[in-house]
């Protein structure tokens, strides 16, 4: 078997403020694990083989590795601007493979059909050409100047606008979302899709937000969320195959995939294969 | 259980599957199928045509039984791509100025209608599909219990065709057996023709009766 640079990444397993002592089993890529907190509420992640694997207490979350991270992880500036509220949304389990979480939460042409008259609308279903680069000084995927017209694009939001999205991807199961901030012209909201790979066909996604917002109840934001991640996961778990295809010739990309497209290619340039497919079926 | 009219299917070719009665299946729906493990999506045009499609859309590999009709067009509900009846994409909306190129297609399996019933073939039969001469539709069953188990407590063996010819309530019917994944079965009901209403609640009961033993004969005690 071949080595895994999966292993070597950091994943979300819980939310910080959820931890407690006696800890919550879960699955890391095939492996149980338990996350627990310590007296200082300080995240602990302990393996089924009951080594004390590497964490770190960041974005809302707790984060960890079954191997050996070579790189920190990655940064989000916005999390530390002050102003923001940060949204832990919870968890979704899908049954899919992490990364199709990703490729879906990367890509907008999908918003009319399935989160319809909220983040799309018929006939407003043009996807404008946009800026798409694997930045090699960061080794992360970025899309830029993506635009789409929305009905509703955030609950903070009265009537249709054109918003602009930025997406990033530092990691092969984490996305980030910057979009048009309805209450702050000039800054950009901040919504991350942080997935927890189970298995390979298997994800817990953990959404997270930083955005200018004094506004809606914490509730309004989180159901929110929550709503646009369960109309994601009627698509998710309706895929065939349920492993992304890395290789062309299974799935057919268009210009609106540019994102995806770029994403695919990143992830086998690594090796962040597990939930994908290499060889067309 | 047998009746006279046991012979009456013996002479449908192989390659038919019978999927779902014509009425299930009503302008401008869509539903998800099974042919031989081979996942399908079985959907009527506004105007009435059935077709019977390969489960995916091309792009994202997105169920196309999760779709939506318009038209004589199916539609993915992920990024509404649009196929025609020949399987054609003709419209993606990310980009309505494209022409979509004819490599993006769909495969298209084999549907029509005979009494009824929609019948599916993987490829060309040569054949129009199976007359049921005297029977008419009466309703679907799914039964969460391989069709040999249904055939074995009705006495009767599956024909060459598919079907069971058994009396239901003293009532002639034919069992059109749909088999499923994961040792299910459908059976697609038709019952003698001017069968009354109360007879017809007769063989409802009797074919609930049946699903019961079959799938109380496939748990463990």
């Amino acid at each position: 078997m071949t080595a895994n640079p999966m292993i070597d990444e950091w994943y979300p397993v819980g939310i910080l403020t959820e931890l407690s002592p006696e800890g919550r089993d879960t699955m890391l890529m095939g492996e149980p694990i338990t996350v627990a907190c310590d007296a200082a509420g300080d995240p602990v992640v302990t393996a089924g083989d009951g080594r004390s694997l590497p964490v770190r207490a960041r974005y809302g979350h707790a984060w960890t590795s079954l191997g050996t991270p070579a790189k920190e992880l990655f940064d989000i500036p916005e999390a530390d601007q002050p102003g923001r509220r940060l949204v832990d949304v919870g968890v979704v389990r899908v049954k899919c493979s992490p990364l199709r979480a990703v490729e879906n939460f990367l890509d907008i042409a999908h918003f009319p059909f399935v989160h319809t008259d909220i983040l799309g609308a018929e006939p407003n279903t043009e996807v404008q050409r946009y800026e798409v680069q694997i930045r090699e000084e960061v080794d992360e995927v970025w899309a830029t100047k993506v635009k789409f017209y929305q009905p509703q694009a955030a609950k903070s939001a009265e009537g249709g606008i054109t918003t602009d999205y930025m997406y990033r991807v530092p990691a092969p199961t984490v996305s980030i979302l910057y979009k048009t901030c309805p209450p702050r012209p000039g800054e950009w909201d901040v919504i991350t899709l942080f997935v927890q790979p189970l298995a390979e066909d298997l994800c817990e996604v953990w959404p997270w937000m930083a955005l200018f917002d004094d506004q809606t109840p914490m509730t309004d934001l989180i159901h929110f969320q929550q709503m646009i991640f369960l109309q994601d996961r009627s698509i998710l778990e309706n895929q065939l195959p349920r492993l992304l295809p890395l290789d062309p010739g299974m799935e057919i990309p268009t210009r609106a995939d540019l994102t995806s497209v770029a994403y695919r290619r990143w992830l086998k340039r690594h090796g962040f294969t597990y939930g994908a497919q290499l060889v067309a079926a | 259980m047998q009746n006279d009219n046991r012979g009456q299917t013996t002479q449908m070719p192989q390659n038919w599957t019978a999927v779902a009665l014509s009425r299930d299946v009503p302008p401008q729906v869509v539903i998800p199928s099974v042919v031989d493990g081979r996942e399908l999506a079985v959907w009527r045009s506004q105007s009435g045509r059935v077709a019977a499609w390969d489960d995916r859309c091309p792009h994202r590999g997105m169920r196309l039984s999760h779709g939506f009709v318009r038209g004589e067009a199916l539609s993915c509900i992920y990024h509404g791509w649009s196929y025609n009846e020949a399987g054609l994409c003709q419209r993606i909306p990310a980009h309505p100025d494209l022409v979509p190129p004819d490599a993006i297609r769909v495969p298209v399996q084999v549907a029509a209608e005979s009494g009824g019933v929609i019948w599916v073939a993987l490829q060309e039969t040569g054949q129009a599909p199976p007359s049921l001469g005297e029977f008419v539709p009466m309703r679907s069953v799914t039964v969460e219990a391989p069709a040999t188990t249904v055939a074995a407590l009705t006495g009767v063996e599956i024909d060459t065709a598919g079907a069971l010819s058994v009396d239901l309530a003293e009532t002639p019917c034919v069992l059109l057996v749909q088999n499923l994944p994961a040792d299910r079965v459908a059976l697609h009901v038709l019952v003698a023709a001017g069968t009354s209403a109360a007879a017809q609640a007769g063989v409802s009961r009797a074919l609930e009766d049946l699903r019961r033993r079959a799938e109380s004969e496939r748990q463990p005690a």
